[in-house]
Order: C-alpha cells, then sequence, then structure tokens
C-alpha cells in the first residue's frame, strides 16, 4: 500500500495536526477525521490542488447529533478513495460549495440544502433538488429528529405529537 | 440571430423510466442551453434503509434500478460484509461476477434496441430485444425473476448453479456472440448509423473528467475507467476485465463501446463458468454490524454505483447513501446538447442510458418573447428527428438487416 501511504505521509507532512487523525482502510480506501470548516477548506483546498486528488465522487451528508457532518468522496490518479469530512452545527450549519473546483457537485450540493437543511454559501442558483415543490419549509427528512410517520403527504405537514407535560416533580415552584 | 425558443420536455416521459425536466433553448434548430432537472422520483429509500435491519434493506437496495439491480444489490452487501470481516466464499463470488455480466448484457442489449427506435431503426429494437430475452430467460432461471434475481444475501449467494444451468447459460452465450459479431460489424460499417452518430453530443475527453462521467460515456471519451479494474470486487481479481475505451467523444463511441463490452462480459462469463470454484455458498454474517463506514462501488451496466454505509453498532445502519452511475453522467448532459440540433436531443438522451421510471411523456414548446406555446410528446419529438434526418438523406429505416440463421 505504498501509495496510500504516499498520500499519508504528504498530508501528515503538510498538516502536522492531523497525524492519527487520517486513516488507510485497506487498499484504495482512506478515510479522516471530520473537520471544523475553516481547517476543512485548507485540507481540501491542498489535496484537490496539489495532492492529486482531481476526481470528485460525491458528497455524504450524515447527522452527528448536534452536528451535522459531510463526507467528501474524492480520488486520485492511483485511484485511491479518500473520504475528507467537515461537521458544522445543526443551528447554523453553513458550509462553502467546491462546485467552483468540481462542478458535479451540484446536485449533490443541492440535495444537502434539502435533506439536511445546509446552508450551502457559493451554491451555483437552480432548481432544488430531490423535494417536491410544497415541501415544508424546515423540514429536513434526512436529518435523525425527522420522523418520516408524522408527515402528512396528501396536506404536506409535518405533524409531530405535542411534547410530553413535564413531570409534576419537574415543575417550578409556585412562588 | 433567430429568435431564442425554450422547451421544457418532461418530466413525465413514458417511455423512459425515470421522470426528468429538459429545459432547452433553442437558436433556430440548435441548442443553445438546457438545464437538466430531475427528483421527481425521489423515493427515500435512504431514509427507508435506516429504521430496517441491513437484510431488510437488502429487499430495498435491489430495487434501486430494475435494471442494475444486482450491481447495487452487490456494492451493498460487500459494504456490510466488509463492516463485518467477512469474506464471502469463492463460489459465491464467481456467481455474483456471472450474474453481474449477465445483467451486463441484458442491459447494453436492451439500450441498443433503445438506441436504433430513437433514430428510427426499428429493426434493430426487434432483434436486440429479441436476443435481450434470451437473457433475460437465463436470469431468470439462476434468480427467479427477470428482474431483482434476488441471488445476493449478505454474506453470499442464496442459489446454486447447477451442471445443467451453466450449459444453458453457455448455450445462450454463443448465441449473443453470434448475433453480436453482428450488431459490431453493423455499427462499424454501416454509413448511415455512422453519419447520424457521428460528432452528436461530444463530450471531450477533459470534459468527461471534469463532469465526472462513469461507465461508457467515459470510456467513449477515452477515459478508461472501470471499477472492475481500478477497485477490483467479488472476483475480478482473478476474471479480469478488459476496459474498452473508444476516443470518438460522441453517441457513435458510446455505441461502439457498450457492443465491444458485450462481447468482453460473454469471455468473462465463460471464464467463471470454466474456474468456478467448488465450495459454501454462503459464510455466517453476524446479526449485529460493528460500527465503523465503508465506501462501495461496483461497475454497473452503466458506470460505476457507490454505496456508502456507516454502521453503529446495531441491527440497522446509520446511514445509506447510494449514488448510481446515471446520477453521475447527468452532470454532463447539458453540455452535451448544447450545439446540437432539436433532432439530436432523443438520441443523446438516450446514449447516456439513463434510468427513468415511466409515466408519460410531455414536451412544451414556449416562445418567451410572443408567448407562443406548443405541446408535442415525446414521440412527436423522436418523429420530428427521424424525419428531420430523412430531409438530410440519413434515413435509419432504411437500414437492412441481414438475414441470420436463429439458434434457439
Amino acid at each position: 500500500m505504498a501509495a496510500e501511504e504516499r498520500v499519508l505521509n504528504g498530508i501528515i507532512e503538510r498538516f502536522p495536526v492531523l497525524e492519527g487523525r487520517v486513516r488507510i482502510q485497506r487498499r484504495q480506501r482512506m478515510t479522516m477525521e471530520p473537520l471544523p470548516r475553516r481547517d476543512f477548506e485548507k485540507v481540501f483546498a491542498y489535496l484537490t490542488e496539489e495532492g492529486g486528488f482531481h476526481t470528485f465522487h460525491l458528497v455524504i451528508g450524515v447527522d452527528d447529533g448536534d452536528d451535522l457532518g459531510f463526507v467528501y468522496v474524492i480520488s486520485n490518479d492511483d485511484k485511491i478513495a479518500l473520504l475528507v469530512k467537515q461537521k458544522a452545527p445543526k443551528a447554523d450549519p453553513r458550509i462553502k460549495s467546491v462546485c467552483s473546483i468540481f462542478p458535479n457537485a451540484l446536485w449533490h450540493e443541492r440535495e444537502l440544502v434539502d435533506l439536511f437543511g445546509a446552508i450551502v454559501e457559493e451554491l451555483p442558483p437552480g432548481p432544488s433538488y430531490p423535494l417536491p415543490d410544497g415541501w415544508p419549509e424546515g423540514n429536513y427528512p434526512l436529518r435523525k429528529e425527522w420522523k418520516v410517520e408524522y408527515f402528512d403527504k396528501e396536506t404536506m405537514t409535518y405533524n409531530p405529537p405535542p411534547a410530553p407535560e413535564p413531570a409534576a416533580s419537574e415543575q417550578p415552584v409556585a412562588e | 440571430m433567430s429568435k431564442r425558443i425554450t422547451i421544457p420536455i418532461g418530466p413525465q416521459h413514458p417511455s423512459l423510466k425515470e421522470p426528468g425536466c429538459f429545459t432547452i433553448t433553442l437558436e433556430g434548430e440548435k441548442v443553445v442551453n438546457a438545464v437538466v432537472g430531475v427528483g421527481y422520483n425521489h423515493r427515500g429509500l435512504e431514509k427507508a434503509c435506516e429504521s430496517r435491519t441491513y437484510i431488510q434493506d437488502l429487499y430495498i437496495i435491489e430495487r434501486v434500478c430494475g435494471i442494475c439491480s444486482h450491481t447495487h444489490s452487490t456494492a451493498f452487501c460487500q459494504a456490510v460484509e466488509e463492516l463485518a470481516g467477512v469474506a464471502i466464499p469463492r463460489r459465491a463470488a464467481y456467481i455474483r461476477v456471472i450474474m453481474a455480466e449477465l445483467e451486463r448484457l441484458h442491459s447494453h442489449l436492451l439500450w441498443l434496441g433503445i438506441a436504433g427506435h430513437e433514430i428510427g431503426f426499428d429493426t434493430l429494437l426487434m432483434y436486440s430485444w429479441r436476443d435481450r430475452e434470451r437473457v433475460l430467460d437465463i436470469l431468470a432461471m439462476l434468480g427467479g425473476n427477470r428482474v431483482n434475481y434476488g441471488i445476493n444475501t449478505l454474506g453470499g449467494v442464496r442459489r446454486d448453479l447447477t451442471p445443467e444451468m451453466m450449459a444453458e447459460i453457455r448455450k445462450v452465450l454463443d448465441f449473443i456472440e453470434e448475433e453480436n459479431k453482428y450488431y459490431i460489424e453493423l455499427a462499424l460499417s454501416e454509413t448511415t448509423l455512422a453519419a447520424r452518430l457521428a460528432g452528436v453530443g461530444r463530450l471531450s475527453h477533459d470534459d468527461a473528467l471534469k463532469y465526472g462521467a462513469v461507465g461508457p460515456v467515459a470510456r467513449a471519451s477515452n477515459v478508461p475507467d472501470d471499477i472492475r479494474a481500478i477497485d477490483p470486487y467479488i472476483a475480478y481479481d482473478e476474471i479480469l476485465v478488459h476496459p474498452v475505451t473508444d476516443d470518438h467523444c460522441d453517441v457513435f463511441g458510446r455505441a461502439v463501446v457498450r457492443v465491444l463490452e458485450i462481447m468482453d462480459s460473454i469471455r468473462m462469463i465463460r471464464e467463471a463458468l470454466d474456474n468456478l470454484p467448488d465450495g459454501e455458498l454462503t459464510a455466517k454474517m453476524p446479526r449485529k454490524i460493528p460500527e465503523g463506514e465503508v465506501f462501495s462501488r461496483t461497475e454497473a451496466p452503466r458506470g460505476e454505483d457507490t454505496h456508502y454505509i456507516r454502521s453503529n453498532g446495531t441491527e440497522k445502519p446509520d446511514r445509506v447513501r447510494v449514488r448510481a452511475a446515471s446520477e453521475a453522467n447527468w452532470h454532463g448532459m447539458a453540455h452535451m446538447l448544447e450545439g446540437d440540433y432539436l433532432a439530436d436531443v432523443p438520441i443523446i438522451i438516450a446514449a447516456i442510458d439513463p434510468c427513468y421510471s415511466c409515466t408519460d411523456r410531455a414536451i412544451r414548446l414556449v416562445n418567451p418573447e410572443g408567448g407562443e406555446e406548443q405541446l408535442l410528446d415525446w414521440n412527436q419529438l423522436r418523429r420530428y428527428s427521424i424525419d428531420f434526418y430523412k430531409k438530410q438523406g440519413f434515413d435509419a429505416t432504411k437500414i437492412k438487416i441481414a438475414e441470420r440463421k436463429i439458434m434457439l
């Protein structure tokens, strides 16, 4: 796995802080721990501009509880698929589009907007994808808290049950 | 400068298999701008997978696509097997290869017929679909179904091959091989086909890379990537693929690549049958899959399929993400359409072998300046396309198919 080692060493040499956070899974597969946006952008720029990762396969959204995760799959001329990740808080899931580097990221990023509620800055304008027109705002189906059983597809409304009343012991003490 | 007219095509297309909308702006007869809209058939299967067990998910995944069902279930199974650290028996790996290549045969023959139909060469449609039936018969014999064969299971395959089945497969391969030799000759020597397809729907080598094209579309732009070769899975480390490339970078090249790939698939199936190892069909799989993540890919008839699975140590996956080959090839579609005639639109769209589901076909012609509107359906567009080229002297309906002996 010399080619994978070369990629690993190149990343660590450039970003020593990533030592132990980049892993060779097997031949032609490498993965990286999620990075905050600013760090991710530096690493992604290095990989695509200097590291030889010129092929973009897709970006995958994941729900990590309080954060949203974004897994970018890119590969180089040795056909090593590297999973580069960034995370953003669910309260403000702001990431930057990579369409200026990889035009084929467009629909994948639109999908992050529709299905995860990501805010993708510099995303080229165009129709939404893949949810239908009239989909209720603020409903992001691939977030874990969104339950399909509460969605009425006839009226296109999301109707979760009311939050349970706090137990008597949790009631604030009346003054 | 001619007046510009914008034409929304779709999203409903009865003859294609998934709804998509193409908003095409014309200047005279030429396409100057194309916008591709998809998402009309999003089924939420990834969300569905999160609330079901891995083995239940297999039934959903096999139905991502009716044509490429085996390649999707293979991508999913090998991802789960990798997460579980389970190696499947070699016999199972060989059977997966045989099914995958049979699937490629039926898919490419299907495409050949559709491509013929779109340019008015319906005789080719009749012949290639007749041949495809023989492959579907074999798939039904092996799996019990013409599509969604249900061969794959987590840890291996569900059904074995008997000597009688293998003999039947060989018989059909002999038949398809003879037929396909003729299709290759036709593709390479029939001047009407060359005139109709060459230079249409161009996608240069650099643009194929830029837009992330995959499969025969990429290989027809001289991008030699084939997942079976560059990232061998199941038994492709022993049954080696000979990737077919072409440098025409157009619809003609995409046709040539597919008919030549049929020959390579026939060779690979014979090789797998000749060397089919003895042994078990399945390895034991744990019910709960250890925590981890896997990026899995396979070479579907249409190109690279990718599956990403994140597991959380339970019986159900935390995240399943499927990216089919058609999704990758749509990105370059607008570029392929721009600069060509409206009459070329059907064959350019068909040439990426897009995956659709059938409902309706409609084309609305709108002149934004004059407000005039005209409704066409896909058949009328196809008719327009055929008539347009007849006037140029290229009539595919007149191509004669040689009389051939039918091997039953």
